[in-house]
Order: structure tokens, then sequence, then C-alpha cells
């Protein structure tokens, strides 16, 4: 331990160093771009196709529903939150004969772990990239079939990935915030 | 058949084993603990080895045998697990599958399908055939108004085939086309009218044959059972009813349990669904302003509490139906001795007590109970008085099935036509009614012509050419009959509800059998009953004459009939009716009514608003089978226990705890609580329970026959029966028609009527005649025809038998639409109806 650095400490103190230094990283940041998403108010996250969200029932391309309802994703789920009745119905309404009556999923009790995607037989039920499942009433904690049937606004062949534009809509019932998929970026992390 | 037994020693996998001669290398295997699949095979049904699953090598021989046809031979080496036999296990899968619909998702036996367990457990994990797969058709078909059909799924072992033919009798489904395109189903896939009773679809190892009923409503491991006793016919089968969610939505069998096996009829696979209806009674209703209004359990029990007086006697009657448990029917009759002290009590509107009190001694019911395996072991078998392929269709599929087993000779005495006709050695077409000439006729002809000592005063004056034809059959039928028994050493006789209809009949069943006793040989006698627990209900003391266990008692009340009338007469003040539906099932329904509306005071504990129900003040809502346990006793005698599955609905209550609620009003220490405790007491109130074990249940028996004798109930010690004579019954002199009633294979009673399944399956009333009578008065089956009679006529749709005594109509009793007894007429003779044809 010399004079020498005794001196060059002296100095750094008087030209205020690592003041500026951790200035100019404060500085930095305000002049680069922000990795924050400026969530819900302006851009909203697309999953990769990989994420498991809210569960979706699918449609062939007839517009038929896929769910023959086996119940195998009811078995199969480890927190029993899926409920299904099956039904008799040969109007076409479904691949088979049998359809489901009920269909429902209660996501309080859903650890969105996919089993009931991997157990389906006609791949009927995935799990979607729906993530904003808060509500302000218990019951839409359950959804039911009719509501799973609508296509989830982020289509399958969407790639993700991706923080897209987005509009807030605040309703007196519920809030959404709704993507422009056509207007995406991907955002380095 | 007394021979010697020949031992045979193989060696299985290595294992010594000795079997007897002539085992097949399949039930060996089993016992020496390997496993062998199957699909074909079954215990009671033919060997046909058409699987080809059990394959297994014998040393020496060069190809694969299958086991379940071959025989055991001395010195044979089996091997059940070598590379060539695993292997064609997996080929045979695969060729399987080769054409299987693989619809798994959609079908309804997926979960509990053998083909599943197989290729899960055998099969190859994949297929190598890349054709098309052949398909039988595109859509399932319905078979009937509850079996739905896909072939498609069929692996053709053949078991519907052969259980329909073997054990049932029907004879409708057979083998359409051969090879992989060979298709099990009906003649031409034409809907079928048949008996109904789903035992295609119960040994169906794939989800071919399914049930209509069933379809699509669960998944097998969504359903909670219990092992219960189907509460229809007096058979007892064990039976495993499930729910889902509260709603009992099937009833099955199960291989090797219970004396049924894997069979059931209609009503019992079909007829549950009444437990789940919507028409059950769910809260007390009483009588305000001339209607029935709901009420709580404390003001129905505080508006019976003010209106019956303690110790009551000779005003109070009650009445328990033959479907309540042991428990209940014993905490009844304790309800009205002790609590009411009233003698007046009976377990059915539709029979004199002194004709049940002969017909228990005719048949010797005190005397324990007899198994139908044991009757089936006899050399001869006489079924007289029932009509066994309706009333208690499982018992029809025990005596076929052992009938084409073994040598022995089955008689049929019976004026309509049934199923069981056709395994009969003899079968007899009586007039109506006359069970008593047909028996007389036999003994008569047993000994020659001339009384045995037994017989003696009865018979002394009796010519068999007037018994013969009193009973409209030909006398060389009786001796043929005669012959028969003479040259048998051990003889059964199953004897029905005809006796009660008809009880002239019953001192002379108790004759002959002490005359085929005095002659030298075993004679058992087991009566065919219609309800589930009628034989309990008796043994219960459910009877004015005699308390339980057939015990004395200290004074005599009245019956059914006899109560009725003291009630028109203004003696009688009280009643409590316990399930029975006394103005539907008691022969004249005018009188019944009226009587019943004079009652001070009716209380009517029921699941449904039955037509007794609506004429009472207090209606206490109970509980059916599949919610409340207890044991009932079969036909045989022997005691099995029933199953909770379900809580009662709304506020009803196990129907124990509404005797004892009714019991408490009075006497707080009335019980016991629990049905356990109360089967401490019948143990020691009849001694006849006292050494009854209830332990065999659930056990399970491969050789699929329930040898429980220690689930009999035994003999009675206090036993104090007598047997009444009564006149014979006379019929109107006018009419073609000698009008019969009984129970209709896919009803019992009318509680049946309360199951959608079973009222889908015949919903409007049939009367039955016999085709030449059809013939000459130029009807045909189907045809709408009014019956007339003197006090009611009715329109009904015409059924015709082929073999049936000619001149004899029958209605079953279980119609709402035309109840049978506005026919009868009390006090006057049989009624006579004349057919003719309705023009629109």
């Amino acid at each position: 331990m010399g004079d020498g650095f005794k001196i060059f400490e002296l100095v750094k103190k008087v030209l205020f160093t690592d003041f500026v230094k951790g200035l100019s990283i404060t500085l930095g940041y305000n002049v680069s771009r922000s990795i924050t998403h400026r969530y819900p108010d302006e851009e909203k996250w697309i999953p990769y196709r990989r994420f498991r969200g809210l569960h979706t029932l699918n449609k062939d391309e007839h517009g038929r529903e896929l769910c023959v309802a086996c119940e195998l994703c009811s078995k199969a789920c480890p927190t029993q939150c899926i409920t299904v009745i099956p039904m008799e119905d040969d109007t076409g309404r479904g691949i088979a004969d049998r359809v489901a009556k009920v269909w429902k999923v209660d996501l309080v009790r859903c650890l969105f772990c996919g089993y009931c995607e991997d157990a389906c037989p006609t791949r009927a039920v995935r799990l979607g990239r729906e993530y904003e499942l808060a509500c302000i009433d218990s019951r839409c904690n359950v959804r039911q079939r009719e509501e799973l049937l609508h296509p989830q606004p982020t289509p399958e062949a969407f790639e993700g990935g991706v923080v897209a534009r987005a509009t807030f809509i605040r309703k007196k019932r519920s809030i959404k915030v709704k993507a422009d998929l056509m207007n995406t970026k991907k955002r380095s992390i | 058949m007394h021979g010697v037994i020949i031992m045979a020693t193989v060696k299985i996998n290595g294992k010594e084993i000795t079997v007897q001669d002539n085992t097949l290398i399949l039930d060996a295997a089993r016992d020496a603990g390997f496993e062998i699949p199957t699909f074909c095979y079954q215990a009671d049904l033919m060997g046909i080895g058409s699987c080809r699953m059990c394959l297994v090598e014998i040393e020496g021989q060069k190809k694969l045998q299958p086991s379940c046809i071959t025989p055991v031979l001395h010195g044979m080496s089996i091997n059940t697990e070598t590379p060539t036999v695993i292997s064609a296990r997996a080929s045979m899968l695969e060729f399987l599958l080769a054409n299987h619909a693989l619809d798994c998702p959609v079908c309804d036996k997926g979960g509990e399908c053998e083909l599943q367990d197989m290729v899960y457990k055998y099969g190859p994990h994949k297929g190598r055939h890349a054709e098309k797969k052949f398909k039988f058709q595109e859509k399932d078909y319905a078979l009937s108004p509850v079996i739905i059909k896909n072939s498609n799924r069929c692996v053709q072992c053949q078991k519907c085939v052969r259980v329909c033919a073997e054990v049932v009798g029907a004879n409708v489904l057979g083998a359409l086309g051969r090879g992989d395109h060979q298709e099990e189903t009906s003649f031409f896939r034409h809907f079928l009218d048949c008996d109904q009773d789903g035992n295609c679809i119960e040994v169906c190892p794939v989800g071919c044959f399914m049930r209509l009923p069933y379809r699509y409503r669960t998944r097998p491991w969504d359903l909670k059972g219990a092992d219960t006793v189907c509460p229809y016919c007096g058979t007892g089968c064990r039976m495993v009813i499930e729910h889902r969610d509260g709603v009992l939505i099937r009833s099955k069998a199960q291989l090797g349990v219970g004396l049924n096996s894997e069979t059931l009829c209609a009503r019992g696979r079909f007829g549950c669904d009444f437990a789940s209806s919507t028409e059950r009674l769910k809260t007390p209703l009483i009588r305000r302003g001339g209607s029935l209004e709901p009420a709580s359990w404390e003001e129905a029990l505080g508006y019976i509490k003010e209106h019956i007086p303690v110790n009551i006697g000779n005003k109070m009657g009650g009445i328990a139906s033959p479907r309540l448990t042991n428990e209940e029917l014993y905490l009844f009759q304790k309800l009205l001795r002790d609590i009411f002290g009233s003698p007046n009590l009976d377990s059915t509107a539709r029979w004199e007590p002194e004709a049940t009190e002969g017909f228990i001694k005719a048949t010797g019911m005190d005397e324990g109970g007899v198994s139908v395996f044991d009757c089936m072991e006899s050399d001869s078998v006489l079924v007289i008085g029932s009509h066994l392929s309706d009333e208690n269709p499982v018992t029809d599929y025990i005596v076929r099935r052992i009938k084409n087993t073994r040598r022995m000779s089955l008689i049929i005495a019976s004026p309509r036509e049934m199923k069981l006709d056709s395994s009969a050695t003899i079968k007899l077409r009586h007039s109506p009614g006359r069970e008593a000439a047909v028996l007389d006729a036999i003994a008569l002809a047993v000994n020659a012509g001339k009384p045995s000592p037994a017989e003696g005063a009865a018979l002394k004056d009796a010519k068999i050419e007037d018994l013969i034809a009193s009973a409209g059959v030909t006398k060389g039928a009786v001796e043929q009959i005669a012959q028969r028994l003479l040259a048998a050493n051990s003889i059964a006789i199953i004897a029905g509800m005809e006796f009660l209809r008809h009880p002239e009949g019953i001192p002379e069943l108790g004759l002959l059998k002490e005359a085929l006793k005095s002659s030298g040989k075993k004679v058992l006698v087991m009566p065919a009953l219609d309800r589930a627990n009628q034989r309990g209900a008796w043994e219960m003391g459910v009877h004015p004459a005699f308390g339980p266990g057939y015990g004395p008692v200290k004074d005599k009340g009245l019956g059914c009939a006899g109560m009725l009338e003291a009630a028109n007469r203004g003696d009688l003040d009280m009643m409590y009716i316990a399930g029975a539906d006394v103005a539907a099932m008691h022969p004249d329904e005018e009188f019944t009514r009226k009587a019943l509306l004079k009652l001070k005071l009716l209380v009517v504990q029921d699941i449904f608003l039955s037509e007794t129900a609506k004429l009472a003040h207090v209606v206490l809502p109970g509980s059916s089978f599949a919610e409340k346990e207890g044991t009932f006793t079969n036909q045989e005698g022997r005691a099995q226990i029933i199953r909770k599955l379900l809580p009662p609905p709304g506020k009803a209550k196990r129907d124990l705890d509404v005797i004892r609620a009714v019991g408490e009003v009075y006497d707080p220490s009335f019980g016991p609580k629990m049905p356990v405790l109360v089967l401490d007491e019948i143990r020691n109130a009849a001694g006849m329970y006292a050494h009854v074990s209830l332990a065999f249940n659930n056990k399970r028996n491969t050789e699929n026959k329930l040898d429980n004798r220690h689930a009999l109930v035994q003999g009675s010690a206090t036993s104090a029966l007598s047997v009444t004579r009564f006149s014979a019954a006379t019929t109107e002199p006018e009419g073609r028609f000698h009008l019969t009633t009984g129970n209709h294979l896919f009803h019992s009673g009318r509680f049946s009527r309360r199951s959608g399944t079973l009222l889908g399956l015949l919903s409007a009333a049939v009367v039955e005649i016999s085709e030449k009578d059809a013939a000459s008065l130029n009807l045909k089956s189907g045809d709408k025809v009014k019956v007339k009679g003197r006090h009611y006529e009715a329109i009904l749709s015409l059924k015709t038998k082929k073999g049936s005594k000619e001149g004899v109509a029958f209605i079953a009793e279980n119609y709402d639409d035309v109840p049978v007894n506005r026919f009868f007429k009390k006090g006057e003779p049989a009624p006579r109806v004349d057919i003719t044809k309705v023009t629109y």
C-alpha cells in the first residue's frame, strides 16, 4: 500500500469519478430504449406457442367440435378442476355422436400443468395464450364450454414471443387489453 | 355318475399339480395361479375356443393349443409363458385390432374394456396393418329399446350369442357372416322383441353391445357403486348399483358373485332408475282441507300422536310392503304389536293370510332355507304354479343352465307358455287355478291310482279321471310325469305364486311332498316368490297368525282383506301402510277405496305418491333400496345385505328411522337405532336367523355357483303353522276366457312403473291369449282388443303365445291404466272375459 494509491484515491474524490460513473449509467438508461412493457395501456406481451394459459376447445376445419367428452382430461387433471358430462348428439355438432353437454374448468383450482392437453385423444383441449384471467366476480373463475369454444384472440398460427400494440378497454364489468397482432415488435430482454 | 374320480397329474410351467381328469387346462392353470388371458371363455357357457387368446404350449405338440377347450391328460407338460405363447397372444391382439374401430374415447366401454386391458398387458403397442379398416356400419344401431350395437368393435367371441341361447334361452342373437366379417347380431339386424335383459351387454368384453339408457352419460371411473341386492323379485340377485352426482345410472351384475353371477333380468338391469325419479316424495304430507300439503316431520308425527292413542289395539291395522328390509319389517311388527297392541298385520294386499300360512307350511319355509342349486342337483325338478320365466327370470336362467349340463328331468306345469318350456322334459298345460287337481292326479299316478297313507283321507274318493278332466290335461302326460318322479331318487318342487292366487292347491302340494317322501325319495321344495323380501316379511312375523320366526302369537289378528272389511264395517279406525299399494293391488278396487276412505286415520309411508297414498291423511316419505342398509331374505331363505349408495332425497328418511320415529312418539326407548342392532335383536327373536352369516357377501367364486349354505336361514323350532283347506274356486259361467293375472316380465307390482326405462320397454297394457284362440277369433298379435268382463272392460293390445292353454287370458297386474283388479269382485267367482277386436 503506497503513497501513490492514496493520491489516486484523493484525485478520484476531488473529481467525483464514482459519482459521474453512477450517473452515467442512470443517464444512459434515461436515453436508451425502455425494456418495460407499457402494459396494459399501450402494449401487451403475446407469449410463445408453448405458453400454457386459458383452455381452449378446438373445432375441426368443418366447424365440428373436436371434443368427444371422453373425460380423459378430467381424469388426468391433478387438481380435479375439469368437469365433463357427455351426451349424445348426432346432428353433426361434434366429430363423433358423443359430445360434451358440460365441459367446465375451475381456473382457481387449475395449475396450468397441461396434462389435459396431453391426455386429449382428439387434440380438442389446448392451453391457449390467454392469461388475463382476473375478473371482479368469482363466478367467472369457472369457464364453460360455450365460452371456451370461441377462438382466442391469438390464433394458433401466430408465432408469439412479441410485444403487440394494445388498447386498454375499461368497461363497467370488465377490463380488457386488446392487442393488435399486425403491429408487433420483437423485444430483446 | 358315482364312479371313482380319476385324477390327472400335469406340469404347468414346471409346477406339478393334480387335478380331476377332464379339467380344462385353463381351469387347471388358473387354479395353480397362472394367468391366461381369454375373451370367449366363460365358466357357465359352452367353450368354443374362438378367440385364441388362451393358446398354450403343450410339450410334444407342435402347435399351440387353446387351453379353454383342451382337457388335461395325465402326464401333460404345459407352458403358458414361453416366448411362442407370448408372441402368439400379441399377434392375436394385433389381428383383433386390425379392424377394431379404436374409438375408445367415444365408446361407453372405455375404461372397463377387456380388450383395452388385454392390449395394455399383452399387446403389441403398434400395429403393422396399414390397410383401411373394415367397417360393418358407420353408425351405431339400436337393437332394442335398451340395447345399442356397434359391430366395428366386435372381437367375435360370441359370448352374447351363447349367453342368449344357453342361459337366457331367448335365442335371438346369432352370427351373420364368417371370419373377421362375422357380426354377432339379431336376425338380419332386426329390432329385437326379446326379454331385454341385457345379458349380452354384460358379457360383451368390448363396447359392441351397449346399454341405451347408459349411453354417453358417464365414464366408468366417475361412478361410485354399492354391492347390493335387486329389489324386484324373490330370486335375490346380487348386483352393483352405481351413481354419478347423486343420480342412479346403472346396475350391473358381477361375474362369479352371487347366485346370479353375471346375469340379471330386464327389471334388475334397467329398472333401478326409479330411485332417482323426480316423482319421489321428498317431504311429509298432511291432509289439510281435502288436499295433501307439505309439512315438517314434527307436524306429521304430532298429527299421528294426536290421532292414534297408545294401545289402541284391535282398532288399528298395519300393512308393510315385502320390499322393506328385514330390519324394518321386524320393527314394524314390533311397533304394531308392542306399541299399538294390535294383532292386525299383513305383508301383502293380494292374498289371504290363511293361504300364505298354508303355503309357508306346505313349501316347508319354516324348515329352513333350500338353495336353488341344491334343487337343481335333484334327478327331477317339477315347476308348478309359477310362470318362472316372467316372475323370476334369473331363477329361470339358473334352471335352464344347469338343466342343459346334466342328466335330469325338468317338468313344467303351467297354463301359459313360458320360455323355460324349451328346456323342459315334459310340459303340462293345465287349466288355470287347477294346480290342486294336477298335483292330486300326479300323486295318484305315482301310487298307481291308490292314495298313499299320507294322502289317505284327502284322496280317498278321488278318481284320477275326474282330476284329469278338471285340470284339463291328458292322462298320458300325467303318467309320464309320474314315471319320471318314480324313476328319480331326489325330487325338487319349485312352487310359485299361483298357489297363493288359487289357495286350494296348497294342501295338495304338502300331500304330494309327503307322498314322495314316504316312498323314500329326497324331496326339496323351494317357493318362487315375486317380491324381494316376501319371505323375510313372513319370517319377521308381519302376518296376523304368527310372529318372528313363525313363532306363535298371543292372539291372531286380521289380514289385509279382513282389515279392509273391518274398516268398511267401521270396526277398524286406523291403518299404517308402509310401502304397500293396497288400493292398486288388492282385488276389487272399488271396495278397497271405499274401505280406506272410511278410516279415521290412514298413515302411508311410501317413496311415491301411490294410489293408496293419495287417500292418506298423513304421508311419510321413505327411502328406496338404494338409500338404506339392511338385509333381504330371498325365496331360498338366503339373507343378503343391501347397501346404501345415496342419501334419501329431500327430507325423506330411511324407512327404519321413520318407523322408529313413529314408535318413539309413544315410547322414547323404541328401537334399536341401527340396522345391525335390529338384526341382532332378530337373531334373538327368530331362531331361524341365529346362525345366519352375512360374511359371504362380496365373496367371489370361480365355479359360478354360490355354495354358501351357511347363508341360508335355519329351520324354526317354534313354528306353529297350520294348513287351511280352501274350497275349490268357481268361475263365472259366461265368457270365453278365464282371466288370470300375475307379473309381467318387465314389471313387478306397481313400483316398477316408476322406472322410465321399464316403461319404455312396454308402455301399453297387453292381454295375452293362445295363438289358437286368436286364430279362431280372427285376431293377431298387436291388434287392439276389447276385454270385457262383468265388472269392467278395457282396451288393450293383444299378444299371442304359441303353446298356451286355450281359453286363458292373461293381464299383468302392473298396468295403472288398466287396473286388472277392477275385473275382480270380492266374494265372487273368478272372472271370465270376452275378447273382441276394436275397429275404429
